[in-house]
């Protein structure tokens, strides 16, 4: 029977690759912040889809309970509405989560789409989808979804559009720096050879093959994507009040520091940098090394 | 009848104006059917540009391709005439899509060239993975999972999938180690009893190209400057590029008394070349006219030829 | 006169049972080029690794010692290179990662002369391009300016092997020095190796899967498989005399026909007892045992126990 070496792994040695010598070493001492984002993220990610199911209603006002401190009761407290913080917050967890990971899948998506085009078929396509993301990222990301929303109006929708746009173009880039190193390797001629036409090449061989530093800027433009969102909710722009949503949260809860109510802000606020730097840890230990 | 292939003032310059560089510089070849002819020479000769155009993916500056009696040149052509001819390249892992099984692999030839319906791809593809030594149970790997050889073998089995009349190889045993290099040449001999297969082998290795080719033409800065059957040019070498290659290459007969002819200079930049035979200035035998004039590829004795004046019978011939 | 010499060397990786070499002994005498052959994955890089102090984080040695001349190099408490001896250089398979990317390749060479006899900045340069030049690389003026990531993988190697031949080291160790060359070029890197050897006594350890390399550079041969030393002898005794089923097996595979279906890959080897057991058309009870290097003649020793039983001659069938 025509049969290579198939490595018969039980009673024969295969030596191991030297890759930094990882193999014996487990997840947690190898990428410690990685395990400690992906800890908090899980914590958030139950939260969010079980959590509104057990508390009370996020806007139903009970003035009489208004502005109280933390308590078994109310372990967030309430805000001068007398709406319970821990509620609101759960509920908003829900919201800026969902936000959050599908603007980071949607830019993804749509920029690693435009960046293959522009590094696989180079040439004018290429020169013009530059200069446009050279144009887009003059803006601070931030700046450009408040412009962005305020032409477009008003909804959580439009946030979502605003904030996807501002981040698309780093995917561009990104893109379209792996597909130019890509597309020199002798796998793309074997597909060209095999019978591909160029749009299968760049889209079925190319692409799949360059979306590696993709996958890692997608978890961290996913925190920033919270950031930006509750952001814009803390100026006044994209989601309002009542809604329950951190950001607006803490730009409610702001007023009442001054009195020593501190419970509204810094709860709602201590949960979006959780969750931006769980995020952050993830992609940021993933980065640039293959696992 | 015509060769299978035939290539006819072959040209190939990458860039223009002063910094143009001419790779490939008139190159006349024909394959036969069934035929391996070997193309030897050493790194920046052509020979892998040469190989490209065949295969259709780099285009050809000027000369004629004509295969199976029609010439290729329009987009159109090449289209057609891609099932025909295949490639396998010389690194095994760079030339498989790393995200990709086995089994899709070598799905995408069958469907897309050979336009075989899905329902019978399975069977065909169990069939070449047997023909290439591997088990069927590799169609579900990855190329990360494959030696060095295995994934070669892969590569073999995708550019044989579509049933194509000649494989351009370009040094597809270079990256093996010498054990398996022997293993890969007697499995391309196989296939090729089997299929009735031309092969294109392009190489550096000497040893390699002495074990599988028919004919063998060995190349020096873009151009063909000898070709003849193997037997003959490895045992009496005329050119004196081919001569001195023979001479330094290492060889396992301990008992082999030569004369090693180690060349004086450096491979002239194919950018600024000399007037007259680009080989004059590390030519042991050069002579007045190699300084004046180029010599062409010439017929010495039967089935042989060689481009240079010290050996060919005047050049009028 | 043993310059240098390694004994019973285990090297292993941490916390994995087995051994990437074991219990694996070679010499180095002065004014021989003695050839570590084997297959990708039998250790040889490793015992290169392990002379140089160079082991990657990962692997340890278990056992052995390494001595140069006499004195030992190696820790015997913790297993630690004491000192890397200035005597020893190493020409790398892969030279960018070996040639310093922020400094001109001509100012590194330069350096090395300078450190070593004293020579004055301009004096140092001039030697460092004349050792580029004698590496046989074109333009060697122009090249001493560039950085290594302008030049070739080829070119680098020259550069390196023109950094190593500049220390004028006792001991060289050259690790695959021109599997990425050509003829002409392995031909005058060769003869540089040979000439150092001849004018300054110096001893090489030449490690390589080319036969033909072996054939040509080495006096005496010492054959690995999967970590273990099959066979080791002058070269004559390998080339001529092969005794060791393995050695038999690789002569074969380079000079005559081969089954191409036959198991490839030298990567995987048996746990227990002879490694290369499910390989070895011979194989029998006794082979599960690993076997004592047997002396099949004068310096002539190979590990096989087809040797307890009378049948010393394996042949190359």
């Amino acid at each position: 029977m025509p049969a290579e070496s198939q490595s018969g792994a039980s009673e024969r040695f295969v030596p191991p690759r030297i890759d930094g010598g990882a193999t014996a070493r487990s997840l947690v001492s190898r990428k410690p912040l990685a395990v400690v984002g992906m800890v908090i993220l899980a914590v958030y990610i139950v939260l969010a889809a079980v959590g509104p199911f057990f508390v009370t209603d996020p806007v139903a006002t009970d003035p009489p309970n208004a502005l109280l401190a933390p308590s078994l009761e109310h372990p967030m407290g309430t805000d001068n509405f007398g709406r319970d913080v821990f509620a609101r917050a759960v509920h908003s967890a829900r919201l800026d989560l969902t936000l959050g990971i599908l603007i980071a899948m949607c830019a993804m998506v749509i920029g690693s789409a435009v960046g293959v085009v522009a590094g696989y078929w180079g040439g004018a396509v290429d020169e013009t989808l530059m200069r446009l993301t050279d144009i887009v990222l003059a803006f601070p990301g931030f700046v450009l979804a408040l412009i962005l929303v305020a032409v477009l109006g008003n909804s959580t929708l439009n946030v979502g559009i605003a904030v996807t746009a501002a981040f698309v173009p780093y995917f561009i880039r990104l893109t379209r720096a792996q597909a130019l190193s890509e597309r020199e390797l002798e796998y793309v001629d074997g597909a060209k050879l095999a019978g591909n036409r160029s749009a299968r090449v760049a889209f079925l061989h190319v692409l799949p093959n360059s979306l590696q530093p993709s996958l890692v800027t997608a978890t961290l433009v996913a925190g920033w994507a919270i950031l930006t969102v509750s952001g814009l909710a803390f100026l006044g722009v994209g989601i309002k009040p009542p809604t329950a949503e951190w950001g607006v949260m803490v730009s409610e809860g702001a007023r009442d520091i001054d009195a020593g109510h501190w419970w509204t802000s810094f709860f709602p606020g201590g949960m979006i940098v959780l969750a931006a730097m769980a995020f952050h840890f993830i992609g940021d230990e993933f980065g640039g090394r293959e696992a | 009848m015509s060769a299978l292939l035939e290539l006819r003032g072959l040209r190939k310059t990458f860039g223009r104006g002063h910094g143009a560089l001419p790779a490939v510089r008139g190159v006349d070849l024909d394959v036969e059917r069934g035929e391996t002819v070997g193309v030897v020479g050493e790194s920046g000769c052509g020979k892998t540009t040469l190989a490209r155009m065949v295969a259709g993916l780099t285009p050809v500056t000027d000369g004629l391709i004509s295969f199976d009696g029609s010439t290729l040149d329009g987009s159109s052509a090449l289209r057609e005439n891609r099932r025909r001819i295949q490639m396998v390249f010389q690194h095994p892992a760079q030339s498989l899509n790393r995200r990709m099984t086995v089994g899709a692999m070598l799905a995408e030839p069958l469907r897309l060239l050979a336009g075989v319906p899905k329902s019978e791809t399975a069977g065909r593809i169990e069939e070449m993975l047997g023909l290439v030594g591997l088990d069927p149970a590799f169609r579900s790997r990855r190329p990360r999972q494959l030696s060095g050889g295995q994934q070669q073998r892969v590569a073999i089995a995708r550019a044989l999938m579509p049933d194509p009349d000649l494989v351009v190889l370009d040094e597809p045993t270079s990256s093996l180690d010498q054990s398996l290099r022997g293993r890969m040449i007697s499995l391309l001999r196989r296939i090729q009893e089997v299929r009735g297969v031309s092969y294109l082998f392009i190489s550096h290795d000497l040893g390699t190209v002495r074990r599988i080719a028919d004919r063998v033409a060995v190349m020096y800065l873009g151009r063909i400057v000898e070709i003849a059957r193997t037997r003959e040019l490895f045992e009496d070498p005329r050119h004196p590029y081919t001569k001195a290659l023979l001479s330094v290459a290492p060889t396992m007969d301990l008992d082999r008394v030569r004369e090693r002819i180690i060349l004086e200079g450096e491979t002239p930049s194919p950018t600024d070349l000399p007037t007259g035979c680009s080989f004059q200035d590390r030519c042991p035998m050069v002579f007045e006219r190699c300084r004046q004039e180029a010599p062409v590829l010439a017929a010495v004795g039967s089935y042989r030829s060689a481009e240079c004046f010290a050996v060919a019978p005047t050049s009028d011939a | 006169m043993t310059l240098l010499e390694v004994a019973g060397l285990t090297v292993g990786v941490t916390r994995s049972p087995t051994s990437i070499l074991a219990n694996v002994s070679f010499s180095i005498p002065a004014g021989k080029i003695v050839g570590l052959v084997g297959e990708s994955g039998s250790g040889k890089t490793m015992a290169a690794l392990t002379i140089m102090g160079l082991l990657p984080d990962g692997i340890e040695v278990r056992s052995g010692r390494v001595r140069m001349d006499g004195r030992q190099l190696m820790d015997p408490a913790n297993l630690t290179l004491r000192r890397r001896s200035e005597d020893m250089a190493m020409i790398f398979q892969h030279p960018q990662a070996a040639l310093n990317p922020t400094m001109k390749v001509g100012r590194q060479i330069a350096r090395v002369f300078s450190l070593q006899q004293g020579s004055g900045r301009s004096e140092a340069m001039s030697q460092s391009i004349e050792m580029l030049r004698r590496v046989g690389i074109p333009g060697a003026t122009r090249v001493a300016q560039a950085h290594p990531h302008q030049l070739s993988g080829g070119m680098c190697q020259r550069v390196m092997i023109a950094m190593a031949l500049a220390c004028r080291p006792r001991i060289l160790i050259a690790d695959e020095p021109t599997t990425a060359l050509d003829v002409t070029i392995q031909a005058q890197i060769f003869d540089l190796i040979r000439d150092l050897v001849a004018e300054t006594g110096a001893g090489v350890l030449f490690i390589t899967h080319d036969l033909a390399a072996v054939a040509e550079m080495c006096d005496s041969v010492t054959v690995l498989f999967g970590g273990q030393v099959m066979e080791e002898g002058s070269r004559d005794d390998i080339f001529r005399r092969p005794q060791h089923p393995y050695t038999s097996f690789l002569l074969d595979s380079v000079q005559q026909e081969v089954d191409p279906d036959v198991v490839e890959a030298g990567v995987d080897f048996e746990l227990v007892g002879c490694r290369f057991g499910h390989r070895c058309r011979y194989a029998w009870e006794a082979c599960g045992e690993v076997p004592d290097l047997f002396s099949v003649g004068a310096g002539h020793r190979s590990a096989c126990f087809l040797h307890t039983v009378g049948e010393n001659r394996v042949g190359t069938s």
